[in-house]
């Protein structure tokens, strides 16, 4: 009986001990959370300096880019002015409309002529080129299919070909049905005659160009065959750049402006492709190859899943605003079918009215927390030509009100996107009418994807285990990661569908981070792509800027442990979230 | 025969594509120097034109603020006109097509088609 008390005794003890130790840990844990808070208010300083500053230079640079525009509309019309009247005067004089001239005179009619030719296509070239490279040529990207394309190309250049003697052919190698992919048409039409300008025009009489259409699960694949001179190899790259000809008098020859091939590798480069030439096998004549990827922007309607994601969320309340009934059904009709919710309006009126009652309503449920459904409004579609208050009037009335400006607008207009449709203020998406029901489904795919939650996040870890770790940290938050194990891999996640941030080792099986940030450097969709480098060595001052895309951030491994990651990752996302009123594209 | 009114500020414009029009279609072709003249001329009942062919650039009323002076007027509202221009940007395009014109020609125009341009645009058959 004498050893209860010490029993008692004893329990006493151990648990003033575990209560002394509960106490030292629970203060570790404050000092803890008082470092982090005091890094979170330091990183929300920066992340608010960082906004300021962009917010400054898209504001200077819209500027400039107003400037610019107006000068090179301005150059262009000054110098078409007077090319109108010589090329007018001299195709009337060298056609004999007035008067037969002799053949000396008619000799030297012809050569005025295919000058002023040349001429006019130089100064359109230079204008392409130019309002391409500054990125004020933006897609208009539709569905397209390879086929009707290039059969369209081939019937335009048929008369030139006929000229040359040369036969053109169209070979497709893949089903008809499979050679769909995001593009703008008119651009890779350009991109397709000037191909096929060039074979012509350096190919013998009598022999054949060829058109091949092949395709695999994430890209289609265009080759022009000639049987021409073919090109020697030390040019075969230097035909890209501006102003180079195999032969230098082949400007004078052949009536090139020597621009063609540049303006085709730019198109290319902006739907993300590439385009590059090969001597024939058999040593005559050349292969110009085009690999474009099936969807340069929303992720591909037919056969990727993400589609779906708003369907099985199911949380999507969509307000449709056009003043035809008729049109305001079918795509409710199609929304309701993928699971959103839809509320129609007939008027500008309407939809604001709508709008402003709804986030009302839902008023009281909004801030509670990251990954709640988000309540009210999730998206708006708007026409563009109504009857009283126009789309754009209630667009921006919309976006002026603090209540309703968050809400993304998508505008549903038979006008195709201008210019600049993702300034501040503007819309966040535009499809054009008539429209398809993938074109719609992606683009308000696209739309929500940017505005809710942290979108698509690629991870690029060769370590598997790593890998894992990451990734549960990730699950615990209620986010799924991708996972790429390899360059290529990486290459190929970012050609099905652009991710909205990369987490990117340095080191990997095939290659190292760096030549995966120059490839993505070089793909216009993701050249801005927030990066996070989580490397295990130290990267030096110059390896950081070779790193550098969009915003990015350094993480070492012997500091951050994989479990925090997705702390510091989120953090970063809702940054960029705050820095920029418009979504990233 | 079809008559064609020509509005252009530029004098050797203005002649190269009247005789253009004359030698290659063989129609009857009028001019005038400003949208005011144009709007007089389009306006005379002794040459009602069929068409009328309009540069948009023009000091004093341009061709859009033109075109749309000739709708305010109901005996010439229902000609219709064809801007000739020398803007080939995107965005001067579209503008240009919502103002319910009947076609947008652009400079410099090939003279040999431009008769065949203007019938195609206005869907005449001869």
């Amino acid at each position: 009986m004498t050893a209860l008390p010490s029993i008692v005794f004893g329990l006493m003890l151990l648990s003033i001990f575990l209560l002394g130790v509960l106490t030292l840990r629970l203060a570790g844990r404050s000092r803890h959370q008082r470092t982090s808070i005091e890094q979170l208010n330091e990183a929300l300083k920066r992340s608010r300096e960082y906004a300021e500053q962009q917010k400054a230079k898209l504001a200077q640079r819209s500027d400039l880019d107003t400037v610019k525009d107006e000068f090179i509309s301005t150059v262009s019309h000054e110098l078409r002015t007077p090319l109108t009247s010589i090329r007018g005067a001299l195709g009337l004089l060298s056609a004999g409309l007035l008067g037969n001239v002799d053949a000396k005179a008619q000799n030297l009619l012809r050569i005025a002529s295919t000058n002023t030719e040349r001429l006019i296509r130089l100064i359109n070239d230079i204008l392409d080129l130019e309002r391409m490279d500054s990125g004020r040529a933006p897609l208009k990207l539709r569905r397209c299919s390879m086929f009707d394309l290039a059969r369209e190309a081939v019937d335009t250049m048929t008369t030139m070909a006929d000229g040359a003697g040369v036969r053109l052919e169209l070979v497709c190698n893949a089903p008809r049905d499979a050679i769909y992919f995001d593009a703008d048409s008119d651009r890779i039409l350009q991109v397709m005659t000037n191909l096929l300008s060039n074979a012509i025009k350096f190919s013998p009489a009598a022999s054949t160009v060829s058109v091949q259409i092949d395709a695999d699960a994430n890209s289609l694949l265009l080759k022009v065959v000639d049987e021409g001179r073919g090109i020697p190899a030390d040019k075969l790259e230097a035909v890209f750049d501006r102003f180079q000809q195999v032969e230098s008098s082949d400007a004078s020859k052949k009536g090139g402006t020597g621009l063609g091939l540049a303006i085709c590798r730019s198109i290319i480069q902006q739907h993300g492709g590439a385009i590059w030439a090969q001597p024939n096998q058999d040593g005559s004549g050349t292969t110009l190859w085009v690999q474009l990827s099936r969807s340069a922007r929303a992720s591909d309607a037919g056969t990727s899943s993400s589609l779906a994601l708003p369907a099985e969320r199911g949380e999507g309340l969509i307000l449709v605003c056009d003043d035809d009934p008729g049109i305001r059904v079918v795509v409710a009709e199609q929304l309701r079918q993928h699971g959103y919710d839809i509320m129609e309006a007939g008027s500008g009126e309407e939809v604001i009215a709508l709008a402003n009652e709804q986030t009302a309503q839902a008023g009281l449920g909004r801030g509670t927390g990251e990954h709640a459904p988000a309540p009210g409004v999730s998206a708006i579609l708007l026409d563009l030509h109504m009857p009283g208050v126009s789309g754009w009037e209630a667009l921006q009335r919309l976006k002026e009100s603090p209540a309703t400006a968050a809400i993304p607008v998508v505008i549903l207009s038979v006008i195709p996107p201008t210019d600049h449709p993702l300034r501040a203020g503007g819309p966040q998406g535009w499809v054009q009418k008539p429209f398809n029901e993938n074109l719609l489904l992606a683009e308000l795919g696209r739309v929500l994807r940017t505005h809710e939650g942290p979108g698509r996040i690629l991870l690029v870890e060769e370590d598997g285990e790593l890998a894992n770790a990451i990734v549960v940290g990730f699950e615990e938050a209620g986010l799924r990661l991708d996972h790429a194990r390899s360059l290529r891999q990486a290459v190929d996640r970012c050609l099905v569908g652009a991710p909205d941030l990369m987490i990117l080792d340095l080191t990997l099986p095939d290659g190292d981070g760096f030549s995966l940030v120059d490839w993505l450097r070089r793909q216009p969709t993701l050249q801005a792509l927030p990066l996070v480098v989580y490397s295990s060595r130290e990267v030096s001052e110059v390896e950081m800027a070779k790193l550098r895309l969009g915003p990015t951030e350094f993480l070492d491994r012997a500091k951050v442990k994989p479990r925090e990651v997705e702390e510091l990752v989120l953090a970063m996302v809702r940054r960029l979230r705050n820095s920029t009123a418009a979504p990233a594209v | 025969m079809r008559q064609i009114l020509i509005i252009d500020d530029e004098d050797d414009i203005r002649e190269v594509a009247a005789l253009s029009l004359e030698a290659t279609a063989g129609w009857d072709i009028t001019t005038a120097c400003c949208g005011a003249d144009g709007i007089r001329a389009a306006a005379d009942p002794k040459h009602r034109p069929h068409a009328i062919l309009m540069d948009v650039m023009m000091p004093g009323m341009d061709g859009p603020t033109t075109f749309r002076q000739m709708q305010l007027n109901p005996e010439i509202a229902g000609i219709p006109v064809l801007l000739l221009t020398a803007k080939v940007q995107g965005v001067d395009q579209r503008r240009f097509a919502g103002l319910g014109v009947a076609g947008v020609l652009f400079k410099p125009f090939d003279p040999l088609t431009l008769a065949a341009q203007i019938s195609a645009a206005l869907g005449w058959k001869d």
